[in-house]
């Protein structure tokens, strides 16, 4: 695929202190061959690091401490974007 | 006094449309072929270039003129640690490997013609995705759909644009938040839908999320093949359907013609839910593929992307030689009512006419 059309688009990292520390679930997912969406899920503590992808920004968290992921999944982080995290301590 | 057309729903007044069908599609002939019956079609466009999006998207407005058709995406809604092609490979256990070897010689798989198509893709990050929706944006596409993931962030820009936004959703909270951001329409997939689909059934999902949605029209998905489907649909509360598997063996589609027999003769038992393609719940036509790791002996199935990895020389190969005993599509359980290639107009308008007839059934008119 062509992922260069629209050049780099600009990451900006920042820490959400109300946040940190939260436990949340996320419904996360993406695509998988054949263009078809799939979902996963996780469920960990947010550290509070997030990153702005471009403009409008797209936010992004980091959830760590996994006590749920997809059977097999290879390590003990995930970055999920914003509007799929769901706060479990509020 | 005049009695309501039931199929007219505040979907057909937000879009100007004649009936509430909405067809997703990958291939652009039935896109055209259904927006110009009266209904609405998307364009699944997930895995292809935003040169290839413009392109598409030109090429419909060809066919349909000003009528509105839709464009979806799947947006990501997480992303793992970033590997290259070779140290995800590097990291498949040596034993699922002599265990596909095995597929291999059982079913006397050959090796794929072409390239493997998984591996040359390069996979969707947020810059490609951002990338695809720039396209989406530029053209003014008359509705987008996010397949995964929420379409908030874009939601601002897309409306000063005059697009509408819908948003496909599995679990009830994320079309509570989905709507809260400003969704246009939301469509609500059940566990009867082809691909990956979450677990709760249609006949649930659906009037779950019609009791929260206010003012937003909610369409069904999952299963959804024959008017009486829609019928059902309508009395559920949804303001429409969303159908997929019910285009793939119309007159229209570009799908294999041995894809095509194959959905012709299944029923709702030939489907499985299964993780054995991509590591993820999806419902695709049995296959050689599906019986093996169906086997108490199969080791376990390895999580995304390494099963789809494992998986996806299978599929360019049964692809490339068109062998049926080894060819599969992704298929909801409402393909036991597809028993001919009919053109996608027709399929329109037979839907058309069982819901009406549904419709008086119930009521007692003759």
């Amino acid at each position: 695929m062509n992922n260069k059309r629209h050049g780099s688009i600009p990451a900006r990292p920042g820490f959400d202190a109300a946040i940190a520390g939260k436990r949340a679930e996320c419904d996360g997912g993406g695509l998988v061959a054949g263009g078809r969406a799939a979902r996963q899920e996780f469920t960990g503590m947010l550290t509070g690091e997030y990153v702005d992808h471009g403009d409008p920004p797209w936010r992004w968290y980091l959830l760590v401490d996994l006590s749920r992921k997809p059977e097999g999944y290879p390590t003990d982080a995930v970055w999920c974007e914003s509007e799929s995290v769901f706060l479990l301590d509020d | 006094m005049a009695k309501k057309n039931p199929l007219h729903t505040k979907l057909c007044d937000m879009l100007g449309i004649e009936f509430p069908i909405i067809a997703f599609t990958h291939c652009k002939d039935v896109v055209g072929a259904v927006v110009n019956a009266g209904g609405f079609a998307v364009l699944g466009e997930a895995m292809h270039t935003p040169d290839e999006i413009a392109a598409d998207i030109k090429w419909i407005r060809s066919r349909v003129g000003d009528k509105p058709f839709g464009i979806d995406l799947v947006l990501p809604a997480s992303v793992p640690p970033a590997d290259t092609l070779e140290q995800l490979l590097a990291k498949i256990p040596e034993g699922h490997r002599k265990f596909v070897q095995g597929i291999k010689e059982r079913h006397k798989v050959p090796e794929p013609k072409n390239p493997v198509a998984l591996h040359q893709w390069g996979g969707l990050n947020q810059e490609m995705a951002r990338a695809q929706l720039d396209v989406l944006l530029d053209e003014r596409v008359p509705v987008f759909v996010s397949g995964l993931g929420s379409p908030a962030f874009i939601l601002k820009a897309m409306h000063e644009r005059g697009m509408k936004v819908f948003g496909l959703i599995g679990k009830t909270r994320q079309a509570k938040r989905e709507i809260e951001a400003g969704v246009d329409a939301i469509i609500a997939q059940g566990y009867d839908a082809a691909g990956h689909t979450g677990p709760i059934g249609t006949f649930s999902i659906v009037p779950e999320v019609v009791a929260i949605a206010g003012d937003t029209p909610v369409m069904a998905a999952g299963g959804v093949t024959t008017g009486r489907h829609l019928a059902a649909a309508l009395c559920l509360g949804a303001a429409g359907v969303w159908t997929g598997t019910l285009w793939l063996a119309c007159r229209e589609s570009d799908s294999d013609m041995i894809v095509k027999e194959k959905l012709l003769a299944a029923t709702s038992d030939d489907t499985v839910y299964s993780r054995c393609i991509s590591g993820m719940p999806m419902r695709i036509l049995k296959c050689a593929w599906t019986e093996e790791w169906g086997k108490p002996d199969a080791p376990a199935v390895l999580p995304a992307p390494y099963q789809m990895l494992l998986s996806a020389e299978y599929i360019q190969a049964a692809n490339d030689h068109r062998r049926p005993d080894l060819m599969t599509e992704a298929a909801g359980q409402g393909v036991d009512f597809i028993k001919a290639m009919k053109p996608a107009r027709q399929i329109v308008f037979d839907m058309v006419d069982e819901a009406l007839a549904a419709f008086d059934d119930l009521t007692g008119d003759e």
